[in-house]
């Protein structure tokens, strides 16, 4: 009888435990591949109401996923190499929002319809850094499949994307040169105007 | 971040490549040498030539503009879409015979087995080419060229360079062309078939081109960084180490803002510049 008892708590203590296993991974937030997937659905999701949307309806819909699942603060900070340390804090600022709002502008322009595109999930694989990178595929009907890798670094208790490279092309890599070159030759204002103007593009395109 | 079709402007860069003269090779020699007095302005290892290819891509611009986009544009006015489709799958199919050369001189030997079946299939059932019947069987169409075999073989990287006309290439690029238009039948052809390879390559690109426009900031850093980081891919067939690398570009950030942000990859034991890593294999 004792040793029912007995039993019966184990089983007990260890379904309570299991439980608040569960919870608390719970808790500790989305992993890579949940950050990846949540926000491949949404984008598709804008996608397939993307004409009825319009360039800001996609723009307001994405705003959220977009900072949600990116690590914006971060990569902007990236793409401009050494020349951050360089940058008064309200420069620093200025980059950041200008930045998260190129980020979800260019999304909204380019994920503008829909004609039955799929993201596929194809790997997972951690870096030797920390960092995780999902492999998955962006299918476009009639045409070639476009590689897409995500990046992603913890932040906090959840998984940031911070860089995609697509078919090879590490969109970090392209812009930090961009960014810097940008800012060596012509400073950190004239950094500023061409993003602005290229946000006022996507929204007339 | 955001480019859906990233492959394909990479794919239209490469074949306006594709398309460049053997006399270019020569031409390179003089740029080579002019440019090397230039390069103390360049922040960019991989392209010490920098204030030298500005010129010739604002120079390939303005050529864009005024000559080869209007042709295009025109080009695709009056031709209706299955005529498009069907000379860009004709000479697609013809450069497959270098495809498979270069195949067999990387050693790839299954996959030369599958690009001879694709161009065979093309060429028979397919109708001289124009009609892509391989696709829909599963052979797709594998890119592989003279520059690629190069870097397989261990031939460096070498500088980035801005061809008169023809747009971006590497000093490895340049031998890379001339041997891929040697072996490409529509060289031995005549005129004719030779302005209408150049203007489907050109109406090709048209996607790249624009996306380029819409996205980049500095359209010649834009071009010239995701031409080396695409064709570095497309030598290591996506095999580089890619995760590594941005591990490394990581490993630089975490490094300067350690300092202040409080950024928890500040092991930045190796931090090579990017374009080591992008610029040279």
């Amino acid at each position: 009888m004792v040793l029912k008892n007995m039993k019966l708590a184990v089983v007990f203590i260890f379904c309570l435990f299991a439980t608040v296993n569960a919870f608390a991974q719970a808790e500790s937030g989305a992993t890579a591949k949940q950050v990846v997937d949540k926000f491949q659905t949404e984008l598709i999701a804008v996608m397939k109401n993307g004409k009825q949307l319009g360039y800001a309806g996609r723009y307001d819909k994405l705003y959220g996923p977009v900072s949600d699942s990116h690590d914006l603060t971060k990569i902007a900070r990236i793409v401009v190499g050494k020349e951050w340390e360089k940058l008064s804090e309200a420069q620093q600022q200025k980059l950041t929002d200008v930045f998260a709002r190129l980020s979800v502008a260019s999304y909204a322009h380019n994920f503008k319809d829909y004609s039955g595109e799929s993201f596929v999930f194809d790997s997972e694989e951690e870096t030797t850094r920390g960092g995780v990178v999902v492999h998955s595929h962006f299918i476009i009907p009639d045409d070639k499949p476009v590689k897409f890798d995500y990046m992603l670094k913890e932040k906090g208790n959840s998984w940031r994307i911070i860089n995609i490279i697509a078919n090879g092309v590490s969109d970090l890599a392209l812009k930090r040169s961009e960014y810097t070159t940008i800012l060596q030759r012509e400073g950190f204002d004239a950094l500023i105007v061409k993003i602005n103007e290229k946000i006022d593009n996507y929204s007339k395109l | 971040m955001n480019k859906p079709c990233s492959g394909n402007r990479n794919a239209k860069i490469q074949q306006i490549i594709s398309v460049m003269l053997i006399g270019a090779a020569f031409f390179l020699g003089g740029c080579a040498t002019t440019g090397v007095t230039e390069q103390q302005n360049s922040a960019n290892k991989a392209d010490p030539y920098e204030d030298l290819n500005r010129k010739v891509f604002v120079f390939n611009d303005t050529v864009d503009d005024y000559v080869a986009a209007p042709i295009s544009d025109a080009y695709k006015w009056i031709t209706p879409q299955f005529m498009q489709t069907g000379v860009f799958n004709f000479f697609t199919n013809l450069k497959n015979i270098n495809v498979v050369i270069n195949d067999v001189l990387q050693a790839k030997y299954a996959q030369s087995a599958h690009d001879t079946g694709r161009f065979a299939l093309n060429t028979t059932l397919g109708l001289g080419g124009f009609v892509d019947v391989a696709k829909s069987v599963g052979l797709e169409q594998n890119d592989e060229d003279f520059e690629q075999t190069l870097a397989v073989w261990g031939v460096p990287q070498g500088s980035y360079l801005v061809i008169p006309f023809l747009g971006p290439s590497t000093v490895r690029g340049v031998p890379g062309a001339a041997f891929d238009t040697a072996a490409n039948p529509v060289s031995y052809v005549g005129l004719p078939v030779q302005l209408i390879s150049l203007l489907n390559t050109r109406a090709n690109a048209e996607g790249a081109l624009k996306f380029i426009d819409e996205a980049a900031l500095d359209p010649y850093v834009f071009t010239r960084e995701s031409f080396l980081q695409w064709r570095n891919n497309l030598a290591t067939d996506g095999k580089s180490e890619s995760s590594l690398e941005l591990d490394n570009e990581l490993g630089e950030d975490g490094a300067n803002s350690s300092g202040k942000g409080g950024d928890t990859s500040a092991d930045n034991k190796t931090a090579p510049a990017l374009h080591e890593n992008t610029g040279t294999k």
